[in-house]
């Protein structure tokens, strides 16, 4: 009986697969491309052209170019200016588009390149989380974090990027991303109000398209990083499986829901032009939207799953479980600081016009909070615990960079070494706070690194904002640079607050039905025999270290 | 018992629900779509009563239940600070009551979150158990050497 319920189950399977299979297929001949328009009609030759023509003449012919240049000053010239009539040579309207497309593909090249950066952000979330637990756990939680990459970009093709973006048309960073025009809203008080995008579910029909791919890659590198966060924060106890479905569940919703009010025109973006809050909502790269989603759901997330066996005493005093590998903790780190330069300055979204040269202050601000941020957790650890605690610093860096990742698009060095500096030393605070207050048992300090860093960062715009910025003039669509409190702008800390509360409320909140659902259907947590033995050969049947053999140092004989 | 063929079929029902489920709302205005999103719906709810069927088979887990309406008041509540501070940006123009309000709002939710849940949670737990946590502390340590060994 058993195997013919197996066997329809599989069947299920396949037919449906095959069904989206079809649909998807459906889409991609819907996505046939319409016919391009009709070329320009000719206009009259100016002295501008004769001017073109004159330059054709002069560069240099495909003769001189066959001895070689070694010193690059003939390669690249109006030759390589595609001409829309070759026989009347390059015009201005050619060089115009030209320039054009230039400017496209510096910002498609940054981005992209800035994503493979984030992306390989997940090696170093993978070493730092499964350094820091014991190594009887080490395959289960490499393998989560290997896994999650796929959970969450399933998802987010599916439908996640729809949700998120699929109202984010406008950047003309990345040529308009016009498929990308359907935002779900409410109208509430007079107003209107972005909810959720509409278009882009598994990159079909008109989003088959060369920007919005780049924007689904990008986008995509960040969700991933919020849903490792989570990981971390349940270690050593969650089961394989529900931490697979929650995955997509993340990936494919709450994620998605809370990008879309921050980047992709929902409605905590438009509290400035609806509400005349500041430049509304802001977060540039992702301390609320990245960091503080994950380290919150992780809150979430570690509270249903509980502590693990041995962690708390009967008196509620906490024994520390000591990580198995401090050397891949702190490569992991440098990997996670390494990527951050992807992270902050990607979010330009281009390095040509609209005042994207600010990247290299992006990147300065980027570097310098990494810095005051391990010096602040460093000093913090030292002076009160005695010891400059190696996974504290570790932890101290990554505080300081969640926390610089939404003001760094807005705010000086100096400044940016003040967060940094405040986010290292509340690291160290919120870890002792949720292990010895709350009770939560969290063996990488996630929720404190990304949750109290990643709010901090959100909190430390609408403070710190220097009003210098000028991405093109004005930011989600408030004209004008965004400026905090400190600077003169009261009401753009009021739109953080309400980006904070948002997190808070409601995304802990949506985070933890969810994960409660689960654990009603599905259950969080292993067995404990399970967990008592170690998850790795239980979950996956397979050691991490099968040659791992405890040799204890021979006894010191003095001669 | 832990990971097994059972769960992996699951999760396999599961994404592929998910999958006719997504295409169903891309296509949500022909007919084709609302099948697909039944279809995928039932997918998921198939998968979801599966897990449940084999959960009891996974063994004890070293959780006590915890108060199941304690979780919930504390979810409300964190919930109802997020609608007090929505209810600030109409009640009032100025950014200062705005502020107010959303300070209102955060310090709501974080009762919720950081007293509510936590009482919840902690109210049953394996730790608070008469020298349970010493002992399957120290089991953990042995097996842990164990492992290494």
């Amino acid at each position: 009986m058993k195997k013919i319920l197996r066997n329809s189950c599989l069947a299920l399977c396949i037919f449906a697969l095959a069904l989206g299979l079809g649909v998807l297929a459906h889409a991609q001949t819907a996505a046939t491309p319409a016919a391009p328009a009709a070329a320009p009609a000719p206009v009259a030759a100016t002295p501008a052209d004769a001017e073109l023509k004159d330059a054709a003449g002069k560069a240099p012919a495909t003769a001189d170019l066959a001895k070689g240049d070694p010193g690059g000053s003939f390669t690249g010239t109006i030759n390589d200016v595609p001409a829309a009539d070759p026989k009347a040579g390059v015009t201005i309207p050619d060089v115009a588009n030209q320039v054009g497309q230039n400017k496209i593909a510096v910002n498609f090249v940054w981005t992209l390149v800035c994503g493979f950066l984030v992306m390989f952000m997940q090696a170093g979330f993978a070493m730092v989380e499964s350094g820091l637990c014991r190594v009887k756990n080490a395959n289960h939680t490499y393998m989560m974090n290997f896994f999650v990459y796929t959970c969450g970009l399933f998802a987010y093709w599916l439908v996640g990027f729809a949700i998120q973006m699929g109202g984010a048309a406008g950047n003309s960073n990345l040529g308009g991303l016009q498929p990308l025009a359907s935002e779900h809203t409410l109208s509430l008080f007079g107003k209107t109000w972005g909810l959720f995008g509409q278009s882009g579910y598994l990159l079909a029909g008109h989003s088959y398209d060369v920007g919005v791919m780049v924007i689904f890659l990008f986008e995509m590198v960040f969700m991933d990083t919020a849903l490792t966060i989570v990981t971390g924060a349940c270690a050593e106890r969650w089961k394989f499986a529900t931490f697979a479905v929650s995955s997509v569940i993340m990936g494919a919703l709450t994620y998605p829901l809370f990008g879309n009010w921050a980047w992709g025109a929902g409605w905590l973006s438009q509290l400035g032009s609806n509400a005349g809050l500041g430049k509304g909502y802001c977060d540039f790269a992702g301390s609320g939207v990245v960091h503080a989603v994950g380290g919150i759901t992780a809150l979430a997330v570690s509270m249903i799953v509980g502590p693990r066996i041995g962690k708390f005493n009967r008196d509620g005093s906490a024994n520390p479980i000591i990580g198995h590998d401090i050397s891949a903790v702190l490569i992991g780190c440098f990997i996670l600081a390494f990527g951050w330069f992807g992270f902050n300055p990607g979010s330009t979204l281009g390095a040509s016009a609209n005042g994207n040269l600010r990247i290299g202050t992006i990147a300065v601000d980027t570097m310098l909070a990494g810095c005051t941020g391990t010096l602040g957790a460093i000093l913090y650890m030292w002076m009160l615990k005695g010891k400059p605690d190696a996974s504290m610093s570790g932890n101290g860096l990554l505080a300081g960079l969640v926390a610089i990742t939404a003001p760094s698009g807005f705010v000086s060095a100096p400044n940016s070494c003040i967060i940094g500096l405040i986010a290292g030393v509340l690291v160290c605070v919120s870890v002792s706070f949720i292990e010895n207050v709350l009770k939560v048992d969290d063996p990488v300090g996630a929720i404190s690194v990304h949750g109290a860093g990643g709010l901090w960062g959100v909190l430390s715009v609408g403070l710190f904002a220097d009003g210098t910025s000028n991405y093109g003039g004005s930011w989600n669509g408030v004209t004008g640079s965004v400026t905090g409190l400190f600077y003169g702008d009261a009401s753009q800390l009021a739109a953080q607050l309400i980006g904070i509360s948002t997190l808070i409320g409601f995304v802990f909140t949506l985070s933890f039905v969810i994960n409660l659902v689960l654990e009603y259907f599905m259950g969080q947590r292993v067995s404990a025999e399970t967990e008592l033995a170690g998850l790795d050969i239980p979950e996956m049947g397979q050691l991490g270290y099968p040659e791992f053999v405890f040799r204890p140092e021979p006894a010191y004989s003095g001669d | 018992m832990a990971a097994n063929k059972q769960q992996g079929s699951y999760f396999g029902l599961f994404l592929v629900g998910a999958t006719v489920l997504c295409s169903g709302f891309a296509y949500y205005d022909s007919g084709t779509g609302k099948a697909l999103l039944g279809l995928g719906a039932l997918g998921i709810v198939g998968s979801m009563l599966g897990y449940m069927g084999i959960k009891p088979l996974e063994g004890m887990t070293a959780m006590k239940p915890g108060s199941g309406g304690m979780k919930l008041v504390g979810a409300a509540v964190a919930i109802l600070g997020w609608l007090l501070t929505l209810a600030g940006i109409h009640i009032t123009d100025s950014a200062g009551g705005r502020i107010i309000f959303a300070l209102l709002g955060i310090a709501v939710s974080l009762v919720g979150i950081l007293y509510i849940l936590p009482a919840a949670f902690n109210k049953n737990a394996l730790w608070k158990g008469e020298a349970a946590s010493q002992r399957t502390g120290m089991t953990a340590a042995k097996t842990t050497m164990e492992h290494s060994r």
